[in-house]
């Protein structure tokens, strides 16, 4: 897999490369060697197989049939008509979105559209997903699945958030399996060098027990049982009390420390507390080891007295427990035995992918609220199980599905296709960040830095150059020149911090920054090399249309479009011509064609 | 009265995607070329405004005064227009308008959290996700063809921004409060000098086009939904003069007070007036863990001035009648006076006032023992408060919000609302 392969140099020649810095940080280095280690030991395991080439070896009919046969069938029994298959430009703007986050720039759209090769969009989404984009893409994606813009109370008691970034970043460059995934940043109490940065999702929890299970359940087990942490749900009969404290019981001796000195936050622990809860409604009590839903009590060992703390609990100490709830936790929840544990995950990337999750919403799934497609969403379990919890390989089957790459028109004479049927693509807002780095991209900005970023690699690091420059760290960097941009964008367009992402709900802050912040106008200076500056040195009004629409909208302009470019640009005297195109592009770039995926 | 517990059995968020599914088309395309409201219409729309004493007053400096004994502090109880009633000598303003209050001496939310007393006595819940009051009022009151923002809350900078929490919950980033912070207007709502008028209308003209052309064929309630954000936009923009105090009477503002709150509280006149249905002030400082007497002598004359101006104002405007005016903070403060003369976090026993649309006028219900440590009669929790505000605003709180095929009832199902209050 070239994926791994890249990982592995990654780590070398970026020592290579900072030597004298990394050297001299052991930190730094064990963080490479574990990380270089742990892809070795996945490539083992997953032996030498490419994840496409999976289902053939075991000589399985291909994940991506089967799922189209399930939804295609939903469709005979509702007599229902789909949307024709997506139209190349359609899809083309849709995977870049899903598989990078940002919309393609106009050469490469361009080259797509003109390509005649049958097989060209399943190689593209092999090349997507192969790319470092995809890693800083799912970075971002997981980052705001798992911490929902959680901000610590205290936000310096906190994991930076490019740790943890990073952290999530060389996870999916080496694509790490979701069930290792889960047990790094369950098990970590942010000691290790390596997982270490993953206890920011303890700590933008500020540690509390009553959020933390809430949010284990929600995000790993597809469960909100919040409601249960009072009394066994009337509703939805499988969230039961003793569910909530069982996973409660598991975090419940966990605290938060901030050690002054390194200026580390890190979590201690307990040996002792035992969880005991009450119900509302009937006054009936109960007490409870930690327990995952539907799994059996896990006794605390008998320790010796001695034997109870590693380090003991003292002012100014990290407690350190001789046998750790929370290590159970990271070891027993990341299984195919643990009730939802694989359902979750592949509703959640189904999520990613179509819009909405076969259940929904996605932390409701109960014997009321049944998934859409009950026989899929087990299907899609399984397979992801035999897969070995192989991310990209999911993602990559979902992507090749007819049902993927549906149109988002709708068939002729409907109005509206339920949408659950998965027949019509959904129109969907881009998330913030995808909006901020397709603002930069449209407008040519990207591209040019990463151009210039990619120069000065080639002449200082010639030797290196091709290797480096498919590095998840480097690319990391490079895109990074734009974070202080994109998280300003970002921050508008995000809802409250705690929240999961719904529906789209544009709001009339949104419009007016867009309107009149100088985000556009900056973004529009006819620099060098940028979109501005590219359409005003074109010489016919047509030519300008189709970069323009290449740029913005990834699709070429039809005959009315172009004609309404004509129009505009035509008698502008040549003073006016810049203003005149920068009004073309803004109002673009403000249309719903451009604020959705669809 | 029945005790209440944390969490009863609907309050279940069911979906919070499906949930504006209702609501996001509702302004329809050709908004602009309407007035924004009769003014015999807006007249009769009810409206909430919320004063908002965060970090807590104290209820023994204000309306439960227990002078002589040794919780009670150093303060007299004054006489009130209320005949009988008497309340913290700080308030002398207040005291001439009881006739037109309703005051509550005996809630217990047991809260005794900044953080958490904010969001449960707005949202009238214990459980994260829901919409606070000005948010699901907001909600509520909409009306087809509103195009201003339905909760504007207006506050002071500073670290102690509890306030904003939460807010609109489930319901989305529509109904979340537009902030005012120290009086500056929204941002962006001026189009900059750099961008000219013709290059503004082009530019619209260019998205409107596009979004007609994207929308043949697909289904519409996104894309309308994204075009509204702009129609609302433009709209705010023209009229940003809402948010102008200056062009309020001079008098006026001396009138109101030289101060935050005072400045405050008349922009919020403005912006009901103006068309905005639900307005949220937040009085900052009543965190007295320290120096509480001095403190309270400072906060409530600030306070007590301004609240009776605005009430005895809203009354002669004619706005008192459709507008809902609730005063709390997130909780009381200690009976026990610490060792730094401060009184700390109390959720136990202490006391909140409402008036205007609704509300009976001249009520004081509920009673504390007699040095304000417990609740002796007519206790009351979030849930009943909850359910009185929606009902004065003539909403019903027992009604559910409209969520994909389940139930999630507005007011918690576990109380209901206290009728002595209610006019």
């Amino acid at each position: 897999m070239a994926g791994l392969t890249l990982t592995k140099t990654d780590a070398q020649l970026w020592r290579y490369r900072k030597g004298n810095q990394f050297v001299n940080s052991s930190d730094v280095c064990r963080r490479f060697g574990l990380i270089t280690l742990t892809a070795c030991l996945w490539f083992y395991v997953t032996g030498v197989l490419g994840a496409g080439e999976e289902s053939v070896v075991r000589n399985e009919r291909p994940l991506h049939e089967l799922i189209d046969e399930h939804i295609e069938a939903g469709w005979k029994e509702d007599n229902l008509r789909p949307a024709v298959l997506a139209s190349d430009a359609e899809f083309l703007r849709r995977v870049f979105l899903d598989l990078t986050g940002i919309i393609p720039a106009a050469d490469i759209a361009r080259k797509f559209l003109d390509d005649d090769s049958p097989e060209k969009r399943a190689r593209l989404i092999d090349r997507l997903l192969d790319s470092p984009e995809y890693s800083l893409h799912m970075a971002r994606v997981m980052d705001v699945m798992l911490n929902e813009r959680r901000i610590a109370t205290i936000r310096s008691y906190n994991v930076p958030s490019s740790e943890w970034l990073d952290f999530l970043t060389s996870s999916f460059a080496e694509n790490k399996p979701w069930d290792q995934l889960v047990l790094e940043i369950l098990s970590t109490d942010g000691t290790d060098p390596v997982t270490g940065p993953a206890a920011r999702f303890y700590l933008s929890r500020d540690v509390k027990p009553d959020l933390l299970t809430r949010d284990v359940g929600r995000l790993f087990l597809g469960v909100d049982l919040q409601c249960a942490q009072c009394h066994d749900d009337p509703r939805y009969v499988d969230y039961k009390q003793a569910d909530y404290f069982g996973i409660y019981a598991f975090v419940s001796r966990l605290s938060l420390f901030h050690d002054k000195d390194t200026k580390q936050t890190l979590l201690a622990e307990k040996a002792e507390g035992n969880v005991t809860f009450t119900s509302v409604f009937t006054g009936s009590k109960g007490e409870t080891n930690p327990r995952l839903p539907g799994g059996v009590m896990i006794p605390d060992p008998d320790l010796e007295k001695e034997q109870q703390y590693k380090v003991a609990p003292a002012s100014g100490v990290r407690s350190v427990p001789g046998y750790s709830r929370r290590l159970q936790l990271g070891q027993q929840l990341p299984r195919r035995e643990t009730a939802g544990f694989s359902l979750n995950i592949v509703n959640r990337l189904w999520a990613q992918m179509l819009g909405r999750g076969l259940v929904e919403p996605l932390d409701l799934r109960h014997a009321k609220n049944p998934p859409s497609h009950p026989e899929l969403l087990s299907l899609l379990a399984q397979r992801f199980e035999s897969l070995d919890y192989n991310i990209k390989a999911l993602l990559r089957e979902l992507a090749l599905t007819r049902t993927y790459q549906r149109s988002s028109l709708l068939p002729e004479n409907a109005t509206t296709i339920s949408p659950n049927r998965f027949a019509v693509a959904p129109l969907r807002a881009l998330s913030p960040e995808q909006l901020a780095w397709s603002l930069l991209q449209a407008s040519g900005r990207l591209s040019v830095h990463l151009k210039e970023a990619d120069q000065r690699l080639k002449s200082e690091d010639p030797k290196y150059y091709d290797i480096l420059r498919r590095t998840w760290k480097w690319n990391k960097e490079a895109y990074d020149r734009f974070g202080r941009d994109v998280n300003s964008v970002a921050a508008v367009f995000a809802v409250m911090p705690g929240n999961p992402e719904g529906a789209f709900s544009p709001t009339v802050d949104q419009a007016l920054f867009l309107l009149n912040s100088d985000t556009l106008p900056v973004a529009l200076k006819p620099d060098a090399g940028t979109l501005i500056d590219g359409l005003v040195k074109e010489q016919s009004s047509d030519d300008l249309a189709e970069v323009m629409f290449l740029s913005i909208f990834s699709r070429r302009p039809d005959e009315k479009e172009i004609a309404e470019v004509r129009d505009h640009l035509h008698d502008v005297p040549a003073e006016m011509r810049v203003e005149a195109i920068r009004q073309l592009v803004s109002g673009k770039l403000m249309s719903a064609e451009f604020r959705l995926n669809h | 009265m029945k005790r209440l517990t944390a969490c009863n059995q609907s309050e279940h968020v069911v979906s919070r995607r499906s949930i504006l599914a209702g609501t996001i088309g509702a302004l329809g395309a050709g908004v602009l070329g309407q007035p924004l409201l009769s003014e015999e219409l807006h007249a009769r729309r009810k409206r909430l405004l919320i004063l908002f004493q965060s970090g807590g007053a104290s209820q023994f400096e204000t309306w439960d005064p227990k002078p002589g004994t040794k919780t009670g502090g150093p303060f007299r109880a004054i006489s009130t227009s209320l005949p009988g009633v008497h309340i913290g000598e700080l308030l002398p303003h207040t005291a001439g308008i009881m006739h037109r209050l309703a005051v509550v001496r005996s809630v217990n939310t047991r809260i005794a959290d900044h953080f958490l007393g904010h969001y449960a006595l707005q949202s009238g819940r214990r459980v994260p996700g829901y919409p606070v009051l000005g948010s699901a009022a907001a909600r509520l009151l909409e009306q087809p063809g509103d195009v201003l923002p339905g909760y504007v809350s207006l506050r002071r900078d500073g670290p102690k921004a509890f306030t904003d929490i939460g807010d609109a919950g489930f319901l989305g980033p529509k109904y979340e409060a537009v902030k005012i912070i120290n009086g500056q207007p929204p941002a962006n709502l001026v189009r900059p000098a750099a961008i000219s008028e013709s290059t503004e209308s082009a530019r619209d003209a260019i998205r409107r086009r596009s979004d007609e052309r994207f929308l043949s064929g697909r289904s519409a309630r996104s894309i309308q939904a994204y075009g509204n954000s702009f129609d609302q936009a433009a709209v705010l923009m023209k009229r940003r003069d809402i948010f102008d105090l200056n062009k309020e009477p001079a008098a006026d503002r001396e009138r109101y007070g030289d101060h935050d709150f005072g400045r405050h509280c008349l922009l919020a006149r403005r912006l009901l007036e103006s068309g905005i249905n639900c307005v949220k002030v937040v009085h900052h400082d009543w965190d007295a863990h320290e120096e509480n007497f001095h403190w309270h002598q400072q906060r409530c004359s600030e306070f007590d001035g301004t609240f009776a101006t605005l009430i005895n104002d809203f009354a002669d405007r004619g706005l008192l009648e459709d507008t809902l005016i609730v005063v709390t903070g997130e909780m009381g403060r200690t009976p026990r006076i610490n060792n730094r003369a401060g009184r700390d976090h109390w959720g136990n026993a202490w006391s909140m006032a409402m008036a205007g649309c609704g509300i009976e006028q001249g009520v004081v219900y509920g009673k504390t023992n007699e040095d304000g440590t417990s609740v002796v009669d007519g206790e009351v929790d979030l849930g009943h408060l909850f359910h009185t505000w929606l009902t004065a605003l003539g909403l019903d709180p027992t009604g559910h919000y409209d969520i994909g095929g389940g139930e999630n009832q507005i007011g918690t199902p576990a109380a209901s609302a206290i009728k002595e209050l209610l006019a």
